[in-house]
């Protein structure tokens, strides 16, 4: 089965670096996967969102076992670029209105000329190398143990919004990240139709050497992100969505020294049933990229950013089990 | 390609997968003999025009989710209406039993297929709806209390309730053609 999928994913990736239309075709066959692999899944729920959150948890007492496997592909022209992020998270309702979660992240990659000016760039996971700019780079690392609670303070059940607070702690190897959000959700339609919007701050501690000095320093970055996303229930378990984010990287903790800023937006498909879900998400970079003050050299290509935070495109599939 | 850790979510759905399943609690049937006992009853489902769809949204607040009524007459005076509402991921199949004045009798849940959510089967929670009618406007935590963790059924419970009984005032209660 892993041979199959792989096979399948090659195949819908050469699609998506293709042309127009044979992106059409490589998003139509994502989703006809998802619709054919389905009917064998029987049960689920949520999440309705490949990269936004929601305010619905988990209720008391209950567990959810989640994978993800989150994509993130192609960088420069004529480069090569693979990323492939994998968690396992475990969920647990301690209140009904407080959500736990604990998990672990383990990633590997490929990257070759994918970085500004062409040079080989390791993802920001790995950036503790220091290939060559003319070197393959291939690397496989356990990132880290993350944290997770959130915290509904209205249910958009109840209250005209939905709103929740969240805050998840990362510890890696030489590196801290604290991600904290704000979740808000307006529910329409006898709540078929979900509104959400996040807004993220997630500075970073990450101890790197400097590939000239080798001199080991504190790097300061932070994560300031925005996420508006739709979704509708538009038959019985599956649901439909849109998301567009904002992804904002600046080289300090407070909004100054910004270095980066992409646009990513893409459909996302979710089946919910009784025990199980399956969500499924694709999207892409816009080439609407802009230069900041600390944005590197060469670090945008036809609009869009290859810094060693961004892809063009990157495909996030989440699995979850409730017990 | 390289080695890769891919797309280990679908393996694991592939391992994962089993039949689906939902919980039957009552027929038709057995829902009437529960709450019209000794009952016979008469089939007088209608067909809702778009005039009284718009009416029953307007009164109520709540979206008319199918134009059919099902609706039978109770032999002892009454009426048995079966119904669904919007659940987390399927629909709720209900049945709501009306006296003769309007008010609600009893309530059944039929069928239930969600993870969470099940305790509105709970006839402590179900008693709060006895005796209401068209004239009280339901609405969850301020005449209607919630159960914590089944939030979603319990609003949608409560919404379908309202409009059944808008429905009854507005199409049922009138002499039919």
């Amino acid at each position: 089965m892993l041979r199959q999928n792989h096979a399948l994913f090659d195949v819908i990736s050469r699609l998506l670096t293709g042309n127009n239309g044979r992106r059409i075709l490589g998003l139509a066959i994502c989703a006809l996967s998802l619709f054919a692999l389905a009917p064998s899944l029987a049960c689920a729920d949520e999440p309705l969102f490949g990269f936004s959150y929601t305010t619905d948890l988990l209720p008391k007492g209950k567990f959810e076992l989640e994978q993800w496997s989150t994509t993130r592909f192609h960088k420069n022209p004529g480069g090569k670029f693979w990323l492939q992020e994998n968690r396992t998270e475990e969920e647990y309702g301690f209140k009904d209105n407080l959500q736990l979660a604990l998990y672990q992240t383990y990633d590997s990659t490929s990257a070759y000329h994918n970085g500004p000016f062409g040079a080989t760039t390791p993802p920001e996971q790995f950036s503790y190398y220091n290939p060559g700019p003319n070197d393959r780079f291939q690397a496989t690392r356990f990132i880290g143990v993350s944290g997770e609670a959130i915290y509904r303070i209205w249910s958009p059940y109840i209250h005209r919004v939905g709103f929740a607070v969240y805050e998840e702690p990362t510890f890696g190897a030489g590196f801290i990240e604290s991600e904290s959000k704000l979740i808000f959700q307006k529910n329409y339609r006898d709540d078929r139709l979900v509104l959400a919007a996040n807004l993220t701050y997630a500075p970073e501690w990450r101890r790197l050497a400097d590939p000239t000095t080798r001199k080991v320093g504190i790097q300061e970055e932070t994560d300031a992100n925005i996420d508006l996303a739709a979704s509708y229930r538009f038959m019985r378990n599956w649901s439909a969505a849109f998301e567009i984010f904002n992804e904002r990287e600046f080289n300090s903790y407070y909004f100054t020294h910004e270095s980066n800023s992409g646009y990513y937006l893409g459909p996302t498909v979710h089946y919910g049933g009784r025990n199980f879900f399956v969500t499924a998400n694709f999207d892409e970079q816009m080439p609407w990229a802009s230069r900041h003050v600390d944005t590197v050299p060469g670090g945008i290509v036809g609009g869009r950013i290859v810094d060693n935070d961004f892809e063009q495109y990157r495909v996030r599939v989440k699995f979850g089990w409730y017990f | 390609m390289q080695a890769r850790l891919i797309f280990l979510p679908l393996a694991g759905i592939a391992i994962a997968g089993g039949p689906a399943y939902a919980s039957v609690y009552l027929s038709v049937e057995q829902a009437q003999a529960i709450l019209f006992p000794g009952a016979t009853f008469q089939q007088d489902s209608r067909t809702l025009t778009d005039e009284q769809v718009k009416a029953i949204e307007h009164a109520s607040g709540v979206h008319v989710l199918t134009r059919q009524l099902k609706v039978w007459r109770a032999s002892t005076g009454g009426w048995f209406i079966v119904d669904e509402v919007v659940g987390k991921h399927e629909y709720i199949p209900f049945a709501l039993a009306l006296d003769e004045r309007g008010a609600v009798k009893g309530i059944e849940i039929l069928e239930y297929r969600e993870a969470y959510g099940g305790q509105i089967r709970d006839p402590e929670w179900q008693k709060q709806f006895l005796g209401k009618d068209a004239g009280t406007k339901l609405q969850l935590e301020r005449n209607v209390r919630n159960i914590s963790g089944a939030t979603l059924s319990c609003k949608h419970i409560t919404d379908g309730i309202e409009r059944l009984l808008t429905t009854y005032e507005l199409v049922l209660r009138q002499p039919s053609h």
